[in-house]
């Protein structure tokens, strides 16, 4: 993008060059009487039209820098400090993050975060993935199918959380009762038991999530060119090389984009296991979101959970290099 | 004008209206002025959900009845948020002049950063003496910085047409294996229809502070070896099925109201909150439950009745606009015609005397028996949970543990050695 600006920026500077026949020709015209004022009024369009391109994103940007940016930035200052958000902070240089080390709850958070995201990505992929590619067939009702799986995305969280919780009831919910039809006679405690409570968190969100990620494998499915099939089958390729040599080169950018995506929703995950588990049972389900929320708001110790959520930065930034940077490499071969 | 420049200043006024927006609303905020004693004073107090909280409204007509020039202004902040939002207001220097405190983590919190106004003197005085739960807003200098209006303990509700059917006689001074006991030989029934003996709702405190106020055990002390018995008895009635599973209760959602209100449970140890509710529900037709209230359980060998409590205050922000007609309101409250007032509509006031004490008997679908009276008339109220700068944390510890030994992925023994070394490690 940056590029691509300076990249425009550098063509229009020579006048005439980058401009249309007739903007060239009114300029020259006057650039007959002065080829120095022609260059100062050239630049005062272009500071002009700057400005106007800048006043009409500024709304929006003023928004971004008071909600999100200044807090972002503070965030980082913050992290070094020793803040009740009321009195003036102290400055304690990395004591947070030395703390960090060893705070038992903050570590348990952490795995717990990444047990989730290392559940809810794949998981939410293939389920995605297999209902677009089930759901982009010329098939009856293929639009009403879509309609549903998109379904679960847009409905209320809480609406969701709470009745998976009730699915998930260890004695009278349906999916224990639907697993002893299969001979499972006491079915996992679910979110009343610390090993099944993430699990159990996992599939209600893969649930939630895979209809909206279907909506950008459908769209990535539908651009993979049909001559490409065509060749395939002619040269005899069953359905699973098909899939295997069209289909998932064809959605590279697409995979890409929905695992960056993702994979930054995981790490930030919060309400949903506010309202399913609030954390529970003990510490089970407690995610690295919540416990930034519980040293802040609720123990005000504002300090050391700006400190955990550079961490969940740096954690979630490393990841994302990472993937960006595996894509990049495997585009070149 | 050309097109263009109309466009330009066009987009320009766009960008610039909020920020003109901004400025202005923080002009107006900015006057502030002494009101001497009869000028008119529009006095803000925050509050949580005005329209479902009735105490509030009754609070506020009382006081304006007898203060003319003051005209209140609540801010309303939903229940559920309420902490969050008032930890934010604060810190961003809001005025407004009177805090509704919620419980004492909280209060803990707004105290020790300096953002209450100090009320020793009103709390130290001969009026103030009375008023129960004031102990709780103690801070470690001695100072005070807010006064209960309002001191909800526990008793044990009671469904009367259950205990007849069951051929029982109504509680009265149980001890808790009698209680039990009689938990398990109320329950009766199955699937839909099962009666069951009590409720435990899924709180901490339904185990942790009532063992802590009867063996006096300390909350925060981090040894929690005086939990022991008691959950032993809760674990007990959950393992006989005479109360609903722990598990499910949190996966429902249960309310304890409509577990009540709608006759699944014949016995519900709960707040006296529940009082005001009741009497609303029964008066709307939501419910027509024949109740009374009786002393909570107690240890064997115990004299007296002991119970746990949790007082509701009233504080003035440091950067009230009206200080003067804010500490006037938080007295007000706190004294006899705010006790007349919240004891009217069925709330309990902190300043629990006979005569309010009256006035709340004489209200329409109280229980009028010696037992009930009996109950309203602990020997000795405790504090749900002492106040100090850790309290929020040992809180969440300790109702992590419980979780865990509730739905039996701990055993008591080891439940009660985690909350001890959690508590050592994580708040020193």
């Amino acid at each position: 993008m940056a590029d691509l600006t300076t990249a425009q920026a550098a063509g229009a500077s020579p006048p005439g060059d980058g401009m249309s026949a007739a903007t060239a020709a009114r300029v020259g015209r006057r650039a007959l009487a002065d080829p120095a004022a022609t260059r100062r009024r050239v630049r005062a369009r272009r500071r002009r039209d700057t400005l106007i391109g800048w006043s009409f994103i500024l709304p929006n940007f003023l928004g971004f820098v008071a909600i999100t940016l200044i807090p972002v930035v503070a965030a980082f200052a913050l992290a070094f400090t020793n803040w009740d958000s009321y009195n003036t902070p102290d400055w304690v240089g990395l004591k947070n993050f030395r703390r960090l080390l060893h705070d038992e709850s903050t570590k348990i958070a952490l795995r717990n975060t990444v047990y989730y995201a290392v559940g809810h990505v794949p998981l939410t992929l293939l389920a995605s993935l297999s209902l677009a590619i089930l759901l982009n067939r010329k098939i009856r009702g293929a639009a009403f199918f879509r309609a549903a799986a998109f379904f679960p995305y847009i409905t209320s969280m809480v609406a969701v959380a709470l009745v998976w919780n009730m699915l998930f009831n260890p004695a009278s919910g349906p999916v224990n009762q639907f697993l002893q039809w299969f001979g499972v006679a006491h079915g996992p405690g679910w979110t009343t038991s610390t090993d099944w409570a993430m699990p159990a968190v996992i599939i209600t969100s893969a649930w939630r999530d895979m209809g909206y990620y279907m909506i950008l494998f459908l769209a990535g499915l539908q651009s993979i060119p049909k001559e490409q099939y065509e060749a395939a089958e002619m040269d005899g390729a069953t359905a699973w090389q098909r899939f295997r040599t069209v289909t998932l080169p064809g959605l590279r950018p697409t995979t890409f984009l929905v695992l960056v995506l993702l994979t930054v929703q995981s790490f930030k995950i919060f309400d949903l296991i506010v309202v399913m588990t609030q954390g529970g049972p003990g510490r089970a389900t407690t995610v690295l979101s919540q416990r930034i929320y519980q040293t802040g708001i609720v123990d005000g110790e504002f300090g050391y959970a700006s400190a955990i959520s550079v961490l969940l930065f740096l954690l979630v930034l490393v990841l994302t290099l990472t993937q960006f940077w595996l894509n990049k490499r495997r585009e070149r071969s | 004008m050309n097109r263009r420049k109309f466009l330009t200043m066009a987009a320009a006024a766009a960008a610039a209206a909020p920020l003109a927006a901004c400025g202005s609303s923080k002009s107006s905020g900015a006057t502030g002025a002494k009101a001497d004693d009869n000028a008119p004073v529009e006095l803000s107090i925050s509050v949580w959900s005005l329209a479902s909280t009735p105490e509030f409204q009754a609070l506020f007509d009382a006081f304006h009845q007898a203060n003319p020039n003051i005209t209140i202004k609540p801010v309303d902040i939903l229940s559920n948020d309420y902490e969050t939002k008032l930890t934010t207001m604060l810190a961003a220097g809001d005025t407004t002049d009177v805090i509704t405190v919620k419980n004492v983590i909280d209060y803990a919190g707004y105290a020790g950063r300096g953002q209450l106004k100090d009320l020793t003197s009103a709390a130290t005085s001969a009026d103030a003496a009375q008023l129960s739960g004031l102990a709780s807003f103690k801070e470690k200098d001695g100072k005070y910085y807010a006064l209960p209006y309002r001191q909800d303990f526990w008793v044990l509700y009671y469904n009367k047409k259950l205990f007849d059917a069951a051929g029982k006689q109504y509680p009265t001074n149980l001890t808790w294996d009698q209680y039990a006991d009689l938990a398990k030989s109320l329950t009766s029934g199955s699937g839909q229809g099962k009666v069951y003996g009590t409720y435990h709702h899924t709180w901490r405190s339904v185990v942790q502070a009532i063992s802590a106020a009867q063996t006096g055990g300390d909350l925060l002390g981090g040894d929690y070896g005086f939990f022991a018995d008691q959950y032993a008895m809760a674990l007990g009635v959950q393992n006989a099925g005479a109360t609903i599973d722990f598990g499910t209760a949190t996966t429902q959602k249960t309310g304890y109201a409509s577990v009540f209100e709608d006759k699944q449970a014949a016995m519900l140890p709960m707040g006296t909150w529940f009082i005001a509710k009741l009497l609303a529900d029964k008066k709307a037709g939501k419910t027509d439950v024949d109740w009374a209230i009786a002393p909570m359980p107690q240890r064997p060998g115990g004299s007296g009745i002991t119970t746990f409590g949790s007082p509701t205050a009233f504080a003035v922000n440091k950067k009230a606009r009206h200080s003067e007609a804010a500490e006037k309101f938080v007295k007000f409250a706190a004294g006899p015609e705010g006790a007349k007032a919240i004891a009217a509509i069925g709330v309990v006031p902190a300043l629990l005397t006979d005569q309010t004490r009256q006035t709340y008997f004489g209200l329409a679908g109280m229980p009028a028996d010696d037992t009930s009276k009996k109950a309203f008339k602990p020997d000795k109220v405790t504090l749900e949970m002492p106040v100090s700068d850790k309290t929020s944390k040992i809180d969440k510890i300790l109702t992590e543990e419980h979780q865990l030994v509730m739905t039996k992925q701990k055993s008591i023994d080891a439940g009660i050695k985690e909350m001890g070394s959690r508590v050592k490690d994580e708040t020193s």
